[in-house]
Parts: structure tokens; sequence; C-alpha cells
């Protein structure tokens, strides 16, 4: 992280990471409680969630379908278009425009990350190449055997 | 000194990861097949017909409340939550390195900038947390998983809404918002399957996002290599090639696939008349194949967990023998 003082060591959310979950048991009270108090906040707002949903609501469901061309029709098939609300029909088509907007920058970085990709591997060593001598596993694992290296080559920024 | 920034999720984050991947792609087979369903027919008949893809959608709907909001609660208590808030807020360095970015698949940069680095040659201070890619995932999730999830929780009892506005059609209005909402997720979904999973230096798995960094070994040693990426040392997989052209043509297939297809069906995901003059073979193809590509980010992301399970096991024998060989074990 860019915003974190160098002088302790750079990363603080690394310390305190390294804190909460090294292997050694020593795990930081406070993350404990944090993971603990969220999951029972979190579970209590997705229970209450859907029954203020429940209780609001009659207890029977009637409607399956949103396009009606499966035999018995569904839930579109006796229901005719004509919202009156016209919020709404403003929101369906601001949504479409986002979605044509985003569609056409997702499909800019899938191209972009193919060719970046491609570029990327040119430099790699071919398959055939001899393996990688001692020094090199530092490239792409630690100092583990290379089986080891093989199935941990992380490192992503994402 | 680290000259590598391997593993940059902690163990909660992997879980959540894959937990959160697992709820995203049941919520698209589900509702996907229900939006798509003169596409997607096979997939509800797999699923238990009509009401077993809805039940199956709302239980994952369920989980996927809970889950979002653990996240949010989780970040917000724990010892240095501020800190990862920041990591995600986007810089001007974000700007720069999608600027280069463009340069870099046009030939006129030498390198990715530090902030859309997926290969972390370059030691860990250099490194942010997130590439610029990740904060948009993270910006445009936490939006669109708000409006799906309030969106979704609206049209979850169709009758309360119709009570509610004395309305059938408003009701259809809601479905509508919530579906069209949905494609631009999916579509990134796609994008995300084949960015993480057919970069060069990883393929088929970054294991960062499945191995926490607490288990990720970190090369500590003379930073002699710093200014490079070290990607030249690395032997590209014999398959690499082949298999990320089809991926790439999947991925765009689909992705225009289901862009087209939520615009051709209008505003509204029901037709004006009963009668229907649609099956278009093109468009059927075109969304089985977006739905393709996500059954393939689906299996990744378990094979990610299949081999941080495998490495871990490794780990451990290899911990055992050195014991015999009088070691200590740690655990």
């Amino acid at each position: 992280m860019s915003d974190t003082d160098p002088e302790t060591g750079g990363d603080s959310d690394h310390v305190a990471d390294e804190r909460t979950e090294s292997d050694g048991g020593n795990r930081g009270l406070s993350d404990r409680a944090a993971f603990w108090i969220s999951a029972v906040l979190s579970l209590a707002l997705a229970v209450g969630s859907v029954w203020l949903i429940g209780v609001r609501a009659i207890q029977f469901e009637a409607l399956q379908r949103v396009r009606p061309t499966v035999e018995g029709g569904g839930v579109g098939a006796g229901w005719i278009q004509g919202n009156t609300k016209p919020a709404l029909d403003w929101l369906i088509t601001l949504i479409h425009f986002a979605d044509v907007l985003m569609g056409v920058f997702i499909l800019v970085m899938i191209f972009m990350h193919w060719i970046a990709f491609r570029r990327l591997a040119a430099r790699m060593r071919p398959h055939g190449a001899p393996r990688r001598n001692s020094d090199a596993v530092a490239t792409d694992g630690g100092e583990r055997s290379d089986s080891a290296s093989d199935t941990t080559c992380g490192g992503d920024a994402e | 000194m680290t000259s590598l920034d391997h593993g940059k999720f902690s163990r909660v984050t992997t879980m959540f990861h894959s937990l959160l991947a697992l709820t995203v792609f049941l919520l698209f087979f589900t509702g996907y097949a229900v939006a798509f369903n003169d596409e997607l027919w096979w997939l509800v008949e797999l699923m238990g017909g009509n009401t077993g893809v809805l039940a199956v959608h709302r239980v994952a709907g369920f989980a996927l409340i809970f889950l979002t909001a653990f996240w949010v609660f989780y970040m917000l208590l724990r010892a240095g939550g501020s800190v990862s808030l920041t990591a995600v807020l986007p810089t001007p360095g974000d700007v720069a390195a999608f600027v280069q970015d463009m340069k870099f698949a046009a030939g006129m940069a030498d390198e990715r900038h530090p902030n859309a680095r997926q290969f972390a040659g370059y030691s860990a201070d250099e490194i942010p947390l997130l590439s610029y890619v990740g904060k948009g995932v993270i910006a445009i999730f936490a939006v669109e998983l708000l409006l799906l999830m309030v969106s979704g929780l609206l049209i979850w009892q169709k009758t309360m809404l119709i009570d509610f506005y004395n309305s059938q059609s408003v009701v259809i209005a809601f479905v509508a918002f919530h579906g069209a909402l949905g494609v631009i997720m999916m579509m990134g979904v796609m994008f995300h399957t084949f960015e993480h999973g057919f970069h060069p230096a990883f393929y088929p798995v970054e294991m960062k996002a499945f191995l926490p960094k607490s288990d990720t070994p970190e090369y500590h040693g003379d930073a002699e290599s710093e200014s490079v990426t070290g990607i030249e040392r690395l032997r590209l997989k014999p398959s690499w090639g082949w298999v990320t052209n089809v991926m790439g043509v999947l991925t765009i297939i689909g992705v225009v696939s289901i862009l087209l297809a939520s615009m051709s069906y209008g505003g509204y995901p029901i037709s004006q008349t009963i009668v229907f003059g649609e099956g278009s073979l093109l468009r059927t193809v075109g969304i089985n194949i977006g739905v393709l590509v996500l059954f393939i980010g689906l299996f990744l992301s378990m094979y990610g967990n299949v081999l941080r399970a495998r490495y871990m096991r490794q780990r451990r024998q290899e911990a055992r023998t050195a014991a015999t060989d009088g070691g200590r074990t740690d655990d």
C-alpha cells in the first residue's frame, strides 16, 4: 500500500494480518472478535431482511416465471404491460444504458488483457526450455522445492 | 527484504472470495435460466424446473446478503480495517495504469504500470494491494450487489409488491430492473474469469486468491532482481496459447450475446403478446457459450481450492518428514 510508513516495515495491513494469521496460533483477539461479531450481525441482517419481506407479503407463491414460454404459462403470461410508475421505466432505461456502456468497456478490457497476456507470454521461456536452475526458483515460489513452488506461483496485485 | 509480493489475500478473504464466487455463480445460473429461458431451458430442467430454480435462487440470494453483510461488518470492525478501506479507493495512479495498459497492449509501452501488475516481480512496496482493475471490480460490485440485493428482496414475494402498488406490471418492472442490472455483473464475471485464469504466468489459476498470504512462501533474499519482473525466467505452459485463444473467443462471444439478448428483449422481460416469434439459433448458441464461460469460471474457482488443499497437505508431509529427521514440527 502506498500510504503506509516504510519506516515501520511498510504495509500495516500486512503487519496486522501476520498477527492474525501466523501459524503459531497467536491470533489477535480483536480480529477474532470482529469475525464473530460480523458473523452474528450479518446473519441477523440476512434473516431480518428476508423475514421483513416475508411478514409483509401474502404467504403463497403464485408467480413463478418471467418469460411465459413454457407450457402452462408463468408470471408474465397473464400480465399486461402498463407500468404505472414512470420512475421504474426510467430506471430500466438507465440500466440498459449502463449495460451497453459497461459491455463495451468490458470488451475493451478483455481485448486489452488478451493482447497484454500475449506480449507477456512472448517474454517467457518456451515450453521446451530446460528447467530453471535453483536461483530462478525465487521468481515464482520461495525457498521450497520446485513442486511446491509450481503450485504456489501467486503474487497478483488484484 | 521481500522481492516478491506473493499472496495478498488473508485467510478470511480467500474463504470469502470462494464462497462469494459459488453464491454468485448459483445466482447467475438460476437467474439467467429464468431471464433467458428460451435459450437456457435445459438449465431450468436441470435444476428442477421453475420452482426448483427459484428456490435455489432465493437460497443463494440469502447467502449473498449474509456474505456481503459479513464482509462489510468485518472490514469495519477488524483492526486495520480503515487501511483496507483506503486501499480500495481509486487514485490518479489507477488512471495512469489504465492508460499505460492500453499503450502496453498497443506496443507503445515496455511494461505494465505497477497499479496494473498481476505478475509481481517487483518489491512489495512498489505494488499496491489492489490493481486498478481490482479496485474497479470492488467499486462496481459494491454498487451492483447492493442494488441487486434490494431489488431482489423486493421481488422475493411478488404478491407483496402487487399488494403495495396494486399493479402487476409494476412488479414486472422491478423484475426487469433486477435482470438488466445482473447483465453487467455477468459480463464482468466473464471478464474476471478470463483475466485471472489466463495470465501466462499464472495459468490456469492465480493461487494468491486461494492460498492465504500467511501460508504463501515468500523469498527473502537479496534484492538484486528488483528492477525486473522476472517473468523471463518462467516457463510457459504448453497449452497456454491455444487455450487462451479459445477462452478469449468464448468470452467475447458470451459477453456480446448476453448484451445483445438483454437489448433485443426490450425493456421488459415479457413479450407484448403471448405468441412468440423467438428462437434465434445464433442468440441461443451465444448465450449458452456465455454460460459455458461461467461454468469454467466456477470450475477454476473450485480447482484453486483443490490446489490449495494439495499444497497444504504437501507442506504437512514435509513438516512430518523434517521432524523424523530431527527437526521440530510446529503443528
